[in-house]
């Protein structure tokens, strides 16, 4: 599923996000990447987007080798990942279900469906009821479940979400986290960023990977009691 | 193509939202356009104009071509036969003395008495002989070169303005179509940059969620189209009544000037100036498109 080998990453203004981080994440898995705001979390998942490139080693995700060279390839990579962005990306001017749908436009869905399966997401995160709302017109925390709600509802087979529990109360970030996690299945391999370790501690059957100044410091598996 | 057919609706609510966006320029964009089609739409009718005056003296180009003295009446009959069969020969007569005689009469009017003066008509048998100006140096030597015919006068000079003033008209033509087709391009891809530019933060999203760039890039293709076409539309409407009024008011005053049929115009023009801006307006987004894409 996901396979990275001696990866590391440089900026281009010289900045040494990733040292040397090799690991392997199976299909199905919820991973947790933990580690201090400029650890390396996000720029981990921008490599697994696409959205950048490892300047060494080799990192494949879904099958795919994430290389400058593929980027035709890892655009089509990309319909099969759901994406929760630390700043949403929700576009604006637009209602909920249209952010949602936004999502699925272009992966050959009937309209029909695309609708159905967008109102279920936003059933699903509790925003049944503002599907009709403008994204600006949006708390926060709504706002979030609006993008988990995009995330999902093209049935991906690989979640991310970076820092979903960012600017979040306790209650709120657990319900969050909870959600996240309702979606991992058998074919659906969830990974969140956060820093917040406290929120995770009891977690069970999921992976932790903890990253500090770039370098994965400790890796452990859970396993429900 | 099945993810084109689910999402026309969307096309054309988001063409229309990136119209709305930026509302007045488009709206300025839409008459800037118009206004350049329209000009070339009046080059375009001037240049009609000016090929139908030039058909017409083409049509009247004209050699004559004279017999030697010892050719027999059956001889200058088959001199005819044979210049009209020369290429570029639109038609070729005898004109025999006492025709010839006839016109100088008619054109010299009542100063025609003169010809009293003559015991025998002065006036020579000749050929006359319509040609096609483009083919004038072959037809003079085919001419020249047939038995019986002594002189050719070929109004040379004349043709030859005539030739000249065709190549000048259709000259002028093409300049202004490349004028204008390059001129609408710039703006139009210029506008179309501006509204990706406007949209950045929802292109990258969409990226990032793995659109592809043909989806994300049609509404503005369909943008560019609309907004030229309705352009096209604004200069046809505004040649079209422009003719319809300059043959009214004007059309009986310059009865010097062949005026082609004023059907034969607008008729042109509606065809034209759509099928234009459509073709602009297309090849204008995706030049826009093309040169973010390169970005």
């Amino acid at each position: 599923m996901i396979i990275a080998q001696n990866v590391s990453l440089i900026y281009p203004d010289k900045t040494q996000a990733l040292y040397d981080v090799s690991l392997e994440i199976k299909p199905g898995e919820l991973v947790y990447i933990t580690g201090p705001s400029g650890s390396g979390k996000t720029s981990f998942l921008k490599l697994l987007m696409g959205m950048e490139y490892p300047t060494a080693g080799s990192l494949s995700v879904l099958g795919q080798p994430m290389e400058k060279s593929n980027f035709g390839r890892i655009q089509i990579l990309r319909r099969k990942i759901g994406p929760v962005f630390q700043e949403f990306k929700l576009i604006e001017g637009r209602t909920a279900l249209e952010n949602v749908m936004m999502g699925m436009r272009f992966l050959g869905i009937k309209p029909k469906q695309m609708r159905e399966q967008a109102h279920e997401a936003l059933e699903k995160v509790g925003l049944g009821h503002k599907k009709y709302s403008k994204v600006e017109n949006l708390s926060w925390g709504e706002s979030q479940r609006v993008a988990i709600a995009r995330a999902v509802a093209r049935k991906p087979s690989l979640i991310l979400a970076d820092e979903p529990t960012g600017n979040l109360d306790y209650d709120n970030a657990i319900n969050i986290l909870k959600l996240l996690k309702s979606f991992q299945k058998e074919d659906t391999t969830v990974i969140i960023t956060t820093h917040a370790t406290h929120l995770i501690s009891n977690e069970q059957n999921a992976t932790f990977i903890h990253v500090r100044n770039g370098r994965i410091t400790t890796e452990r598996r859970s396993v429900a009691v | 193509m099945k993810t084109f057919f689910y999402n026309i609706g969307y096309f054309i609510k988001e063409t229309g939202r990136i119209i709305g966006l930026n509302l007045l320029s488009n709206l300025f964009s839409v008459i800037g356009t118009g206004l350049i089609l329209f000009l070339l739409g009046l080059a375009v009718t001037g240049a009609n104009i000016g090929n139908n005056l030039v058909d017409m003296l083409n049509e009247e180009a004209e050699i004559n071509a004279y017999f030697s003295n010892d050719i027999s009446l059956a001889g200058r009959k088959e001199a005819v036969e044979n210049i009209n069969k020369i290429y570029g020969v639109r038609s070729a007569r005898l004109v025999d003395e006492e025709e010839a005689k006839t016109r100088m009469e008619n054109i010299l009017g009542e100063e025609a008495k003169i010809l009293e003066l003559f015991d025998e008509n002065p006036f020579e048998a000749f050929v006359e002989i319509r040609i096609n100006v483009d083919e004038m140096e072959s037809i003079l030597e085919n001419v020249k070169s047939l038995d019986g015919i002594e002189f050719v006068r070929d109004n040379k000079d004349v043709l030859e303005k005539i030739k000249d003033i065709t190549y000048v008209f259709k000259a002028l033509g093409y300049l202004m179509i490349a004028a204008v087709g390059i001129t609408t391009i710039i703006i139009l891809s210029h506008m179309i940059r501006q509204g990706i530019y406007n949209n950045r933060e929802q292109i990258n999203t969409l990226r990032l969620l793995g659109s592809p760039g043909a989806f994300i890039g049609f509404p503005y293709v369909l943008t560019g189209i609309l907004l030229t076409l309705l352009g096209g539309v604004l200069a046809t409407v505004s040649v079209v009544f422009l003719i319809k009024t300059a043959y009214e008011s004007i059309g009986n005053v310059i009865l010097f000037i062949p005026m082609p049929p004023r059907k034969n115009l607008i008729d042109n023009m509606i065809i034209l100036l759509p099928s234009l801006s459509f073709i602009l307006g297309l090849s204008g987004s995706l030049f826009g498109l093309s040169s973010v894409r390169k970005k």
